[in-house]
């Protein structure tokens, strides 16, 4: 780790990260404003669901219904648009703290400092995980913010839960944040990073996508870390919430020590 | 690239050779950007390619193609470069941009070639290091801040810095550099001191004779090649000769006389022809 670097690393990307948190946010706390009035019609919405194709449930993860306020969240926000929303961003940062650095060559003047290679490479990387966690840090103390602003007491929410639901989904982002780094710090041509790590990241939520549409294609599944990530059982309690986290942190921790490594052996054209 | 060559301490050494050559990606190896397919690099016996990180504590650097961090002024990012140096550099800077001339506030993306050049050459010297590395220093630069930049390259040497830079412009190499070596494709074919490669240099003189017999006498008097004649017009080729040239102008009433030193292209085209690479 070397200090000036991750400040300024940080400080030149704090705009971006604050836009994803802030948006993210405000997201959250709109779902919470709107939940009342979804609540007062949750036996019509559950008979709706219903009669939706199994597949189509599944594929939007709003299976957990709209009972409570963990399921309805987990349903209309964890499901689909965090999980897009955080794969750009870690697809779009782990590209531009390394890749990019190299294709336009600023990277020697990070290398003609006396700071190895491995230090430079783990500064990014922590500058890539600090990023994602302030962005669930904000999330989630949003969402605790709504439940007192808008639901009070009236309505059921289980706040262990949906702590649990965002440490998960940080998690699955520490673990795709690590692929995409390692991708990023191989790569010398920006382009070629964000396409490479958008094809598995992007491939991977697809495939998990599809293997929750069929049954007879749910094998698709287990090749992808988003079956890891299961928002409307973790709200219900259900599945191995701790296996999750381990194999994930796992994948993740290799993925970055990978990253660190290569980006020390390889030569590279500045 | 089979390319050894040693620079001692102290000393301004030039590396000159056409585009293509093999500097960049020599001066890619000191710095340790590349591994050696075999051979090493060494600065201060220290192994540049093993030793990354620690050899940087003592090398200045200024890259052919300038590139700083997007989002930056040119300020914060010789203060961010500082703190990574690890050398309390503000004196040396505030000394280096006031004899640049530039406005250090101006963010990076509307910096002209010139300025970044300019931002370049502050990074690479600001922190005192002991060996300036410095590839193709002057491109972008007007000749005034040439002049500028080739003082600051002697007061630097008169403290004792050792710099190693790859050159285009001869007069710079010329008035800085101590020794030099000329490389070609990826071969170190000469190291000379810069006394014998003046004397290598080829000058085209153009002179303009008073009378149109006078420049037909000269030619034909064969005391000096020529290169061309066009009516009163005489080119002259000399390299090292200027006595005799000087003597055998003298003799016929001249109206105009013009050098055109060649580009180190053609300076150095016929040394590369004529030999085979030293080993």
């Amino acid at each position: 780790m070397n200090a000036p670097l991750f400040k300024q690393m940080l400080k030149i990307n704090l705009k971006g990260i604050s836009n994803y948190a802030f948006g993210s946010a405000f997201y959250i706390l709109l779902m919470f404003w709107l939940y009342p009035g979804i609540a007062q019609n949750t036996g019509s919405l559950n008979e709706l669901m219903l009669a939706l194709p199994e597949g189509i449930v599944n594929a939007f993860g709003i299976q957990a219904g709209f009972g409570s306020m963990e399921a309805f969240i987990s349903g209309e926000y964890y499901g689909l648009i965090l999980p897009l929303l955080l794969s750009i961003f870690s697809i779009m940062l782990s590209t531009g703290l390394m890749a990019r650095l190299v294709d336009q060559g600023s990277m020697a003047y990070l290398l003609s400092t006396p700071t190895s290679r491995r230090h430079i490479a783990a500064t990014q990387a922590s500058v890539l995980i600090a990023g994602l966690l302030l962005i669930i840090v904000v999330t989630t103390a949003a969402g605790f913010i709504g439940y007192a602003m808008f639901i009070g007491d009236r309505y059921e929410f289980n706040g262990s839960r949906f702590l649990l639901l965002n440490v998960i989904a940080l998690m699955l982002f520490f673990a795709i944040g690590g692929i995409s780094f390692f991708v990023s710090a191989l790569s010398s041509d920006e382009k070629k990073a964000l396409g490479i790590s958008g094809v598995i990241t992007f491939g991977m939520f697809g495939l998990d996508m599809l293997g929750k549409i069929s049954e007879s294609v749910q094998w698709l599944r287990f090749v992808s870390l988003f079956s890891l990530y299961r928002p409307s059982e973790i709200v219900r309690g259900g599945g191995d919430a701790v296996l999750a986290l381990v194999i994930l942190f796992l994948i993740g921790l290799a993925g970055f020590i990978a990253g660190v490594i290569a980006f020390s052996k390889r030569d590279l054209p500045l | 690239m089979d390319v050894s060559f040693t620079v001692n301490k102290g000393e301004v050494f030039g590396f000159l050779g056409p585009n293509g050559a093999g500097k960049s990606t020599t001066i890619r190896h000191i710095m340790g950007f590349m591994k050696p397919d075999h051979g090493n690099v060494s600065v201060k016996g220290l192994d540049t390619w093993t030793q990354q990180g620690t050899v940087q504590r003592y090398i200045g650097y200024l890259p052919g193609e300038i590139a700083f961090i997007e989002g930056m002024t040119g300020k914060a990012f010789l203060e961010f470069l500082a703190s990574m140096q690890k050398v309390d550099s503000s004196d040396k800077r505030s000394h280096l941009i006031e004899r640049l001339q530039f406005d250090v506030n101006t963010p990076i993306r509307k910096m002209s070639k010139g300025m970044k050049q300019k931002v370049g050459i502050v990074a690479a010297f600001m922190h005192d290091p002991e060996l300036i590395i410095l590839d193709e220093p002057t491109s972008g630069l007007d000749p005034l801040m040439q002049q500028t930049f080739i003082e600051l390259v002697l007061e630097e040497k008169a403290k004792g810095t050792t710099f190693l830079m790859s050159s285009h412009s001869f007069p710079e190499i010329e008035r800085t550099c101590d020794r030099a070596a000329i490389i070609k494709d990826g071969k170190v074919m000469t190291v000379k001191n810069i006394h014998e490669l003046q004397s290598m240099q080829r000058k085209l003189v153009e002179i303009v004779f008073e009378n149109t017999q006078d420049a037909e006498t000269f030619v034909k008097s064969g005391a000096v090649p020529i290169d061309s004649q066009d009516g009163r017009r005489v080119t002259v080729a000399v390299q090292g000769n200027y006595n005799e040239l000087i003597r055998e102008t003298a003799k016929y009433p001249i109206r105009s006389l013009d050098i055109t030193a060649q580009n180190l292209e053609d300076v150095f085209m016929h040394y590369y022809d004529r030999k085979e690479p030293v080993r």
